[in-house]
């Protein structure tokens, strides 16, 4: 009976969410193959078997910048693929050039291990992506393990990056270290991803 | 020649020391702030109100305390004088909007925040208060963030109203007050059931009909979610979807209602036995 009604509230939850956000930490990270800003295809199939961070971005959000200027973006992606992660930065906004995006990322010290555009925004979308920036943790089971915020303070002040509990770290080290990820879904906060009307 | 200067300025009715001094607006991203005060002087011990002004560029908007999905409310941070404080931003009633797919709450056009000022009792002389203000305007494309320094210098008096005090008062009148209401909330698979009872006398005349309510509490009712508020028996009951981002059950939820047939805007708010 107890059984029961708990998995009614689970399914209830399921069904109320559905809609809202398009994939749920626990559930398949969605398949997806894109362009990176050299024209080269990546796929999330080629990276089987490892850590996957996709970081939404737009160089023009002052979120963004908050998380680039202050250089916590870039060391966090240098940190990060040093320990054989997969980082992939997607802008998944309505006419981006790839070369300008090339030139920018590199201009912003990015490491990421790819730069790649979603201009019809169908990888954003699968994976629910609001804001920029935001954050999905893939583990190697291949499973969505985190998809929020990067971290606990909503500003575009980058003297707050120290301060703030950060979120996508602390799911990021537990899926390194094998361990549950105790907060796998946070509200990400920045700008409107620029999705193609 | 001092002599001479005095009288003038006296004989044109100015004086001597400016009772009351505001810096310049600051223009900063896509808005310009500005600080009124509606005193010509301080009294020692009485709070006074500042309204602290946003004149938002055309096609842009801020946000309110609850900002909806992006966006990000205006923060205010004062430093004062030894003994002084400073109460909270009291923001008017906001508009719903989309920022492309997303839904918000905020401002556009010409903002009027409240801020209360108390002086202690032993306050004396001129002092100066300072606001940094920083807030985030965004339109359909992008978002530009602003910032400004915004400083009053007062002197101690009779605490009497100044050319401004209307401006004030007129701000005031948007600000939400506490209702005389009984607010319930229950919680059921995802959904929020809200109910109102007004209490003591003017029962026959609670009218919600028509009322446009905001969730002022961040992260509790879903910001798409519109809350229309209809009447059965003595109560007005609204459901809405709670936020797929509330951590555990709701604890507490504000809810802004204006508009229909209330006089003012009103506040009411909940809070979970523990």
């Amino acid at each position: 009976m107890k059984h029961n009604t708990f998995l009614g509230a689970v399914l209830g939850a399921m069904i109320c969410s559905a809609t809202a956000y398009a994939i749920e930490p626990g559930e398949a990270a969605p398949a997806f193959t894109v362009k990176n800003v050299k024209g080269e295809e990546v796929s999330l199939a080629d990276h089987k078997d490892k850590v996957v961070v996709l970081e939404w971005l737009n160089h023009d959000c002052p979120y963004v910048k908050k998380h680039y200027g202050s250089g916590n973006m870039p060391k966090l992606q240098e940190t990060y693929t040093a320990k054989d992660v997969v980082w992939i930065s997607i802008n998944s906004g309505a006419g981006v050039d790839p070369a300008a995006l090339a030139d920018r990322s590199a201009k912003e010290g990015s490491k990421a291990s790819e730069v790649v555009v979603d201009p019809d925004g169908k990888v954003g979308k699968a994976y629910g992506a609001l804001t920029t920036p935001q954050m999905v943790v893939i583990g190697k089971d291949g499973k969505v393990a985190y998809n929020g915020a990067i971290d606990s303070i909503n500003s575009t002040d980058a003297a707050d990056v120290e301060k703030a509990d950060k979120h996508f770290i602390v799911a990021l080290d537990a899926v390194l270290e094998g361990k549950t990820v105790e907060l796998a879904k946070t509200k990400p906060y920045g700008c409107g991803v620029k999705y193609a009307k | 020649m001092a002599g001479m200067k005095f009288s003038v300025l006296f004989a044109a009715g100015l004086p001597l020391v400016a009772p009351l001094s505001l810096s310049a607006a600051v223009k900063s991203g896509r808005a310009e702030a500005d600080l009124t005060v509606g005193v010509a002087s301080y009294q020692p011990g009485k709070a006074f109100s500042v309204a602290v002004r946003l004149k938002l560029d055309r096609g842009w908007h801020t946000y309110w305390i609850n900002p909806g999905v992006g966006g990000m409310p205006v923060k205010a941070t004062w430093t004062l004088p030894d003994g002084w404080t400073a109460g909270e931003l009291q923001q008017p009633v906001p508009k719903r909007f989309m920022t492309g797919d997303l839904p918000g709450f905020g401002y556009e056009g010409d903002v009027w925040f409240l801020v209360d000022l108390t002086p202690p009792a032993g306050a004396t002389g001129e002092v100066e208060c300072q606001l940094k203000l920083v807030w985030l305007t965004c339109n359909e494309n992008s978002c530009v963030p602003g910032d400004a320094e915004l400083s009053l210098k007062l002197a101690a008096g009779d605490g009497s109203a100044a050319q401004d005090a209307d401006s004030i008062a007129e701000a005031a009148k948007r600000i939400p007050q506490p209702a005389d209401l009984q607010f319930g909330v229950t919680e059921e698979k995802g959904q929020l059931a809200l109910s109102l009872v007004p209490q003591l006398t003017s029962k026959e005349d609670f009218d919600l009909a028509g009322v446009s309510a905001f969730p002022a509490t961040p992260d509790v009712v879903d910001p798409g979610s519109p809350i229309e508020f209809k009447k059965t028996g003595d109560a007005w009951v609204a459901t809405v979807k709670k936020s797929e981002y509330a951590e555990g059950p709701t604890a507490l939820l504000d809810i802004v209602l204006d508009g229909g047939k209330l006089e003012k805007p009103l506040v009411v708010s909940w809070r979970a036995k523990e």
